[in-house]
């Protein structure tokens, strides 16, 4: 968040005007259209999976920024409204792009991780989170690896953050991890074996033992 | 949940199934209501445009608040954002903006510290707007946060000094009439909230820059300069949305000057008058030319009207 530098935050990929843009607006928000920049983040975001993945921080940096230089939140606005046109056609969104939904979800799980207002997580965001990890929990989403590896991988970042502010729905949530691992018999062993994880992530207080991490990750190293 | 009923195959899962039932069956009706207000709001957002929906929130959130001035804030949205609002960027504000000192937040209000989930009791239904909530909660605990200081602050008598220092000259006088004791205090979320939205919306204004960028705290001058109205304190809300209005009648004193969009200024500076003082003082005609004056503080000395000025000590008081 401290350094700015461009590898930090993944923008190479953008043309070199967009990077120019991007980098002033995490330095001096003021300068930059931050409905543009808000847009250029979103659009790369539900393309570029690993992009989703981190553009959480950088939204964070702009916010912060546009706070202390303007104690507003042009951005952060933009930025919220764009995350819930979107969480609207979420439904259509899956069924157009599969990746762009994935990306969605990534990115939303993202900015409800890095976002913090008065370091306090942004309440807004907790169910439409939920709706779309609950939506990835359905039997449709289960047998696809994309999906689940999404899923739990959210699971991963902010589990525990989640369930704090909201244990029901969590708990709902792993109702439906746990049937499609038992019931489903569709279920590739890769979904299986992520559901699983998750299932004993979870039950370990969102942290595996170290004989479970031996289990899981150990064929990995090899 | 109720995929588990709905799908159930295998003898294993009924057995669960009914294991659970007492538990399932009060989770499925949290989660029908829950998933009813959910389809509702989908309806209502997709359905209308959002000027619409802001207009009902607003009148849902405001059912219980018969006081007059609420209808008359609402109408001054959209000439108070024209022009004088601000983006981060320096540009004039869009109209989306207009409703944000409209709408207070009734049910936040009373939201416990931990925030509620969607399926608490309480008549509001999911958040409309997600941008605006977030603007909500941080006040909300900005608010907080100040008040705890105020608190402090007066514990320590870091107040009375002040008031002293201030009768010698140089700051303020509103503040030290009565000095406020601790149990005496505004506390009342909803109000401060209400309150500051006000301040925050008299604030974000190029007028406000360019005040307290030309005139340093240290040389404002009690019922010369504008001062911001203590949101601690308790007032009634006659008197609390007359300090505003006054407050922001002064700061037009700040306005941008007339080259940039002259007429607009003029007019509005009109409209202001009539609106929202709702008394029958002409218009001064230095107040119309005071958009192209540069000594702000002469101006205010000789061209405030008189009249003005009387309500301001009157309602200070």
């Amino acid at each position: 968040m401290e350094d700015s530098s461009k590898e930090e935050y993944k923008i190479h990929s953008f043309e070199p005007e967009t990077q120019k843009l991007l980098k002033t607006a995490l330095k001096d928000p003021g300068l930059v259209d931050l409905e543009t920049v808000c847009n250029i983040i979103v659009d790369q975001s539900l393309k570029d999976q690993v992009f989703s993945k981190e553009a959480g921080r950088m939204c964070f940096t702009i916010v912060q920024a546009e706070a202390k230089q303007n104690n507003s939140s042009v951005f952060r606005r933009h930025l919220l409204n764009r995350l819930q046109q979107e969480f609207k056609s979420r439904e259509e969104m899956r069924k157009r792009s599969m990746q762009e939904w994935v990306c969605y979800v990534s990115f939303i799980c993202n900015t409800f991780d890095y976002l913090k207002v008065n370091n306090i997580p942004m309440m807004v965001l907790v169910q439409p989170v939920y709706d779309c990890l609950i939506r990835l929990a359905q039997p449709d989403a289960l047998k696809n690896e994309e999906e689940v590896d999404c899923l739990v991988l959210q699971l991963h970042r902010i589990g525990d953050q989640l369930e704090k502010v909201n244990g029901q729905r969590m708990d709902e949530l792993f109702f439906l991890l746990r049937d499609g691992f038992l019931l489903q018999n569709d279920l590739s062993s890769l979904a299986r074996l992520l559901l699983l994880e998750i299932l004993e992530f979870r039950a370990g207080g969102w942290s595996l033992s170290d004989t479970a991490q031996k289990y899981y990750y150990s064929e990995l190293q090899d | 949940m109720r995929m588990r009923g709905a799908r159930g195959e295998g003898g294993g899962t009924y057995a669960h199934f009914t294991q659970n039932a007492v538990g399932v069956s009060r989770e499925l009706i949290v989660d029908g209501l829950y998933r009813a207000r959910g389809a509702r709001f989908v309806e209502l957002s997709s359905a209308l445009p959002l000027t619409v929906q802001k207009i009902m929130s607003y009148h849902h959130k405001h059912s219980g608040d018969n006081d007059y001035r609420s209808g008359e804030n609402r109408n001054k949205g959209p000439r108070w954002s024209h022009c004088r609002k601000r983006d981060a960027d320096g540009n004039v504000r869009r109209s989306r903006d207009e409703s944000e000192t409209n709408t207070s937040d009734r049910r936040g209000s009373n939201r416990p510290e931990c925030f509620t989930t969607p399926e608490s009791a309480g008549p509001v239904s999911r958040i409309k707007d997600w941008a605006e909530e977030v603007e909500n909660d941080e006040m909300r605990t900005n608010v907080r946060r100040d008040i705890e200081r105020y608190r402090r602050r007066i514990l320590t008598g870091d107040v009375a000094q002040r008031e002293r220092k201030a009768s010698s000259g140089s700051s303020d006088s509103q503040d030290s009439r009565g000095s406020p004791v601790p149990g005496d205090i505004e506390t009342d979320e909803a109000v401060l909230m209400r309150r500051q939205k006000q301040i925050n919306y008299g604030k974000n204004t190029l007028a406000y820059d360019r005040y307290i960028k030309e005139v340093p705290k240290h040389l404002r001058k009690p019922g010369v300069h504008p001062r911001t109205p203590n949101k601690f304190k308790k007032y009634s809300r006659r008197s609390w949305d007359q300090q505003i209005k006054l407050w922001k009648v002064k700061l037009h004193a700040w306005d941008p000057p007339a080259e940039e969009g002259s007429d607009l200024q003029a007019v509005d500076l009109g409209e202001v008058m009539d609106f929202e003082l709702d008394v029958e003082c002409s218009v001064d005609p230095e107040i119309e030319a005071s958009s192209s004056k540069t000594n702000t503080s002469d101006f205010e000395l000789s061209g405030t009207p008189h009249k003005m000025m009387k309500i301001d000590e009157a309602e200070m008081a």
